[in-house]
């Protein structure tokens, strides 16, 4: 039989072993995975805070969301796929599908503005504004920077980083 | 008004890609990377406008 002394050490060796360290990346749940991605679709920065990170949780949301918000402001246009006119061999004009992706990344800011008919006054009296462009830019800025944040929760989620 | 919107621009996408960076662990690798992001677009912004400038269509 082993000295006391020496079971308790190799007891705390065991445990220390054991024990995962506090700062080390953990894989959720899978219902909590898919929360956390849906959530930071629909509202920037909610998946962080899904998987309790607050403060990067907030951070997001205010960038993305003011991003959006001064996009409205300065005259930007919501956009959705319109049927290439005069017609090509694809249905869509691309152009207004590739903006429509990159504004619809922003999930409920383009889906609350379109359904309060923000953003949506026909092109050509939109852009008779001399910020526009401008507008336009920090909408499709708002969206894309949206798919990235959605594309880190993923990452905390499955346990790739912290 | 152009520079200030490239401004806001390049913070905003700053703050974002510092924030999401995976090889910084603490918050001050985040606010060097956050800064030579920041720094980046306006530089190269900056530089690409003076080159352009010139170019006549």
């Amino acid at each position: 039989m082993q000295p006391r002394d020496a079971v308790g050490d190799n007891i705390a060796a065991r445990f220390t072993d054991r024990a995962i360290p506090f700062n080390e990346p953990r894989r959720y749940p899978f219902t909590q995975r898919t929360a956390a991605v849906i959530a930071a679709w629909l509202i920037p920065g909610a998946g962080h805070l899904v998987l309790g990170k607050t403060g990067r949780a907030l951070l997001f949301f205010v960038t993305i969301v003011v991003a959006f918000a001064l996009g409205l402001f300065l005259n930007g246009h919501l956009y959705w796929p319109t049927v290439a006119d005069p017609p090509s061999m694809f249905h869509f004009d691309l152009i207004t599908v590739l903006w429509f992706f990159a504004q619809i990344g922003s999930g409920l800011c383009y889906i609350g503005s379109y359904v309060l008919g923000l953003g949506t006054a026909p092109i050509p009296q939109a852009a008779a504004s001399p910020t526009f462009e401008y507008g336009n830019t920090f909408m499709f800025l708002s969206g894309l920077l949206n798919y990235l944040v959605i594309h880190d929760t993923f990452d905390i989620a499955a346990g790739r980083k912290r | 008004m152009h520079l200030l919107m490239m401004s806001m621009y390049a913070a905003m996408a700053a703050v974002v890609l510092a924030a999401v960076d995976p090889k910084a662990d603490t918050t001050r690798q985040r606010l060097i990377h956050g800064l030579k992001v920041f720094g980046s677009f306006l530089g190269i912004g900056l530089l690409l406008s003076w080159i352009l400038f010139p170019i006549p269509w």
